[in-house]
């Protein structure tokens, strides 16, 4: 159910017609759950898994005294696990993040802003803590996370009033984290990696060795895969002063083979680093990333 | 390797490859401002593929630089010759040069908007200039006349000048003369004796102008004769030269057609290796302003051979005419048209007077000369009258009077005379009405000669009278009255047999002596003719009816009557000459008091005065002048009498171009350089490396392959 025919409401072009941030998060979530299964967690409730004969060490609250009287034996109540999260959303504000290949698309920025908030509004919704950081240059803009609803306009505001500026700097959003991440949570990171660090990647990966679960939405326009020019064009920097300027027949074949060779290398260290990686194209719908990504972190709390 | 170009003002053509530097240098596309985040990328590419790139940028301007250049040059059509041939021309050393310059009417065939004349003169001029600056030359213009050349010099200057000043002529040329006649001149000079000798030879290589079959030219060397090297520069640059023309036309009179109704046939002949189809002929008579065409026809020539087109054509009137045939125009203009001047025959008005009338036909004394004055065909128109009936006849209307056995003209005899004298043709015919002293006394002063009496050679129906009867002998057979009976027709003449005929008297010594045209076997005068003032008179000393002749029944008699109208009428000239190629000598027949005053060339020229003479008229003989007529078509004729000029249209002449110039069929360059001993001593410059013992190499194809070479290898690079 993934067709954006059968909800144009995820399509990025037609997300991109959608005025404020606040609509597409609406839109956005409301194809999203129209699409999820119906979830085995409603809400935090506590609720009875399965039993357990009692074992020494097990504890002694969870003795179902009912079952005692009915089998003579000590079974152990066993429940699901807590699943009050507390979600960390990088969100990349550099220059690079305000790409946007073809003017009927959303820029990276846009996609990134739609798919945090929209991921904001769900965490919240199933009571867990959704907090923003908005990594500019080597500035950083947090809201720390929270569960209450009355917290979401604050993140949906933030998002959409961010402007793509400056270099990229995740550097200091990780620091950011680490910091102030008391305890295990959930960071997940929008951003094209076009980072002055080269080792960004691997800098990431310290948050993983933190214990905190680690997602990476790796956020690229088409034209940058593709690289689609035929022309002499000037090509300028986003994010600083430079300019190359280049016959774009010429360089595409080199440009796609130093690309691939790039985008092998993430991978291959996100993977090494035990980092959840996606890549995702800023024309595609966005329940194509986000959907796999809920069921892969259903799956990982029902293990 | 030396380097020459067929075409090389379309070198200019070279200037296209400039064009990739050109586009380059000033069109170069401005490059759109893009901003783009995965810079890094580009510049790691480009740093990558930079080395590459570059050379690729330079593949491809080469690629494209080479296919323009290549197109360029293949266009200007390069000849290499190899650079042994060279090398051997400088290891060789000085030679005494002669340049033969092909002048022939062929030569102004149009090839490429040139004549062959102009590219054959560029090529001796080239030639010239490539001569070093100790090495003597001389050059022979080879026209229609035996050439003669000067001993090589050292005055280059001379030389260019007489092949700058040389013109193109219309007749032709015989080229192995003309290389005789440079090869004899390298000869002459024995200061250069040591010399090797060397002839070259602009020419179109068309083989009716060289004469194969006789023995080489050679030099006379110190140690005997040696043969020559010769360079035959082709102008035609191995091109066939496809060519139609107009070989022959006749003129024959065609009583079928009408009254001056002639059958003219024009000779047409296709030197080309395709067959001609629906080849537009045009019959157009009179000239200059007065030409128009009078028939138009189709005619198909196949290739290589000739064909016959006859038109019948009658013309409105007697007197000179001017026919011509010609064909569509072609690369040789000389030979498209060819030129006929002819005199029509006048119309004859003859005064018949019988004088001895009679109702049974064949006993009338005028029955025969009328029928066969009146024939049909014939130009004659009689009007029969008796004795009686003479008297009111005005002799001023007619051009002949034909006095048939009168007795007696009475108070109309003087005015015979008169008549006779202004111009008029009298003939008599005499018979038993004939009084000698009455005719003695009224025509005695227009006789040719005085009657006697009358002789009998043999009574017809007396047995044997056949044998004894009289028959012509000596018959002047070049008079123009009787110039018609040769062959056969000779034999209905002098089959005649005459039994009774007036004998004369001896001929006075006043005057004009009479000319018998014809004499009895006896040596008495049969036909005798005199000149009375302007005009003639001719008398038969026998009947024009059967009394005392069978001549009225035999074949000679109808021909003999109308020739004698038209010849006393002055219709009939001397036989006109057939006409002339150029630069053959035609004869002008001059009256006593005439001369030439001018003569108008067929392109329209008057020469008159010095340009007269400068064209070559003789005027030795007053009766004749000679001229040689350089051009040809129609001449026309000027004549001064009397103070007063009148153009005089009888004597135009027509003048042929010669039809061995029309067969532009090239020789095989092979046998000409076999003809001069062979491949170490001749060479053909200038024809297709098959035939020219593979000197030169066609570049232009090679450079065609390149030009294909760079395309492709552009749009792989491009790929």
């Amino acid at each position: 159910m993934t067709d954006a025919k059968k909800r144009p409401l995820l399509d990025p072009e037609i997300l991109a017609r959608l005025g404020t941030l606040h609509l597409r998060v609406r839109a956005i979530t409301e194809g999203i759950l129209t699409g999820l299964h119906k979830s085995p967690h409603h809400g935090a409730s506590v609720e009875f898994a399965e039993h357990k004969e009692y074992a020494p060490g097990d504890e002694i609250r969870h003795i179902d005294w009912k079952a005692y009287g009915k089998f003579d034996k000590y079974y152990v109540k066993r429940f699901e696990q807590e699943t009050n999260l507390r979600a960390y959303l990088i969100v990349d504000a550099s220059g690079s993040m305000g790409y946007r290949g073809a003017d009927r698309r959303m820029s990276k920025l846009e996609y990134a802003s739609a798919l945090a908030a929209s991921l904001a509004y769900l965490l919240v919704r199933q009571q867990d803590a959704a907090g923003l950081v908005l990594a500019q240059g080597g500035a950083v803009h947090a809201i720390p996370p929270r569960a209450a609803a009355s917290h979401l306009p604050a993140v949906v505001d933030t998002l959409a009033a961010a402007a793509a500026a400056g270099e990229t700097r995740l550097g200091s959003a990780v620091d950011w984290v680490v910091e102030h991440a008391p305890r295990r949570a959930q960071v997940i990171v929008f951003s094209d990696l076009f980072d002055a660090d080269e080792r960004v990647v691997k800098k990431l990966a310290q948050l993983g060795r933190r214990k905190h679960e680690v997602t990476v939405f790796h956020l690229l326009d088409p034209a940058e895969l593709e690289f689609p020019f035929d022309d002499p064009t000037l090509f300028l920097s986003m994010e600083d002063a430079r300019s190359v300027e280049a016959h774009a027949r010429d360089v595409r074949k080199g440009y796609l083979e130093v690309l691939r060779r790039w985008l092998d290398e993430v991978k291959r260290t996100a993977a090494e680093a035990d980092l959840d990686y996606a890549l995702c194209r800023t024309d595609r719908p966005l329940d194509e990333v986000l959907l796999p990504f809920l069921a892969r972190r259903e799956r990982h709390a029902a293990a | 390797m030396n380097l020459s170009f067929l075409h090389p003002g379309l070198l200019w053509g070279l200037l296209a490859a400039a064009i990739p530097v050109v586009i380059h240098l000033f069109f170069r596309r401005r490059p759109r401002p893009t901003p783009f985040p995965a810079i890094d990328f580009i510049l790691r590419a480009r740093r990558e593929t930079e080395r590459r790139l570059r050379l690729k940028k330079i593949l491809l301007f080469a690629a494209r630089t080479a296919l323009l250049a290549a197109i360029a040059l293949a266009l200007a059509r390069p000849r290499a010759e190899r650079p042994d041939a060279a090398a051997a021309q400088v290891a060789r050393g000085p030679r005494a040069t002669a340049v033969v310059l092909d002048a022939s009417a062929s030569m102004g065939y149009l090839l490429g908007g040139r004549t062959l004349f102009d590219r054959a003169r560029a090529d001796a001029l080239e030639a010239l200039a490539s001569l070093g600056g100790d090495e003597p030359a001389t050059v022979v213009v080879c026209g229609s006349e035996t050439p003669a050349a000067a001993a090589p010099s050292f005055d280059r200057a001379a030389v260019r000048r007489v092949l700058d000043e040389a013109l193109l002529g219309a007749g032709h040329s015989d080229m192995t003369a003309c290389v005789t006649a440079a090869v004899r001149a390298l000869s002459q000079a024995r200061a250069q004796a040591s010399l090797p000798k060397r002839v070259v030879v602009a020419t179109d290589l068309t083989a009716s102008a060289w004469r194969l079959d006789v023995p080489p030219p050679m030099v006379d060397g110190p140690a005997g004769p040696v043969r020559p090297e010769v360079s035959l520069l082709d102008a035609a640059r191995g091109a066939a030269l496809p060519n139609a023309a107009v070989t022959g036309l006749e003129a024959e009179p065609d009583p079928a057609v009408g009254p001056r109704g002639y059958r003219i046939t024009a000779t047409l002949a296709n030197f080309g290796a395709e067959p001609l189809k629906d080849v537009s002929v045009r019959l157009e008579t009179g000239a200059g302003r007065d030409t128009r065409t009078a028939i138009r026809a189709f005619a198909e020539i196949p290739a290589g051979a000739t064909a016959k087109k006859t038109f019948s054509y009658a013309f409105p009137g007697g007197g000179p005419a001017v026919i011509t045939v010609a064909l569509p125009p072609d690369p040789l203009a000389v030979d498209d048209a060819r030129t006929l001047a002819l005199v029509v025959p006048r119309e004859v008005r003859v005064l018949v007077v019988n004088g001895a009338p009679s109702p049974i036909k064949v006993r009338d004394e005028a029955y025969f000369v009328e029928t066969a004055l009146a024939s049909p065909g014939s130009p004659v128109r009689p009007k029969l009258v008796d004795a009686e009936g003479l008297a009111q006849e005005d002799l001023a209307g007619y051009d002949v009077v034909f006095l048939l056995n009168v007795r007696s003209l009475g108070a109309r005899a003087p005015e015979l005379a008169r008549f006779v004298e202004k111009g008029g043709g009298l003939f008599l015919s005499l018979g038993d009405q004939v009084d000698p002293d009455l005719y003695a006394r009224e025509l005695g002063g227009l006789l040719p000669l005085q009657l006697h009496v009358v002789k009998t050679a043999a009574d017809r129906g007396a047995p044997g009278s056949d044998a004894r009867a009289a028959r012509f002998a000596e018959v002047a057979l070049a008079h123009p009255a009787l110039s018609i009976f040769t062959g056969d027709a000779r034999e209905g003449l002098l089959g005649t047999r005459t039994f009774r005929y007036f004998l004369t008297r001896p001929a006075e010594k006043r005057g004009e002596a009479p000319r018998v045209l014809a004499a009895f076997d006896d040596g008495a005068p049969a036909l005798v003719e005199a000149r009375r003032g302007q005009g003639r008179v001719l008398l038969f000393t026998s009947t024009a009816d059967r009394d005392w002749t069978d001549w009225p029944i035999r074949t000679s008699y109808l021909p003999a009557m109308q020739r004698f109208a038209a010849y006393l009428a002055g219709g009939l000239e001397d036989r006109r000459a057939p006409p002339a190629p150029v630069g053959a000598p035609h004869a002008v027949k001059l009256e006593p008091g005439q001369t030439i005053a001018a003569l108008v060339a067929p392109d329209g020229r008057e020469l008159r005065g010095r340009a007269l003479e400068a064209a070559g008229l003789d005027e030795g003989d007053p009766a004749v002048a000679r001229f040689t007529p350089r051009l040809p078509g129609l001449w026309q004729v000027k004549l001064r009498e009397g103070g007063a000029e009148r153009p005089a249209p009888a004597l135009a002449f027509a003048v042929w171009p010669d039809p061995r110039e029309s067969d532009t069929r090239r020789l095989d360059a092979a046998e000409l350089t076999a003809y001069f001993g062979g491949a170490t001593h001749a060479r053909v410059e200038g024809q297709a490396s098959a035939s020219a013992g593979h000197r030169e190499i066609p570049l232009w194809t090679l450079l065609l392959a390149l030009g294909l070479a760079a395309f492709f290898a552009e749009g792989v690079l491009l790929a």
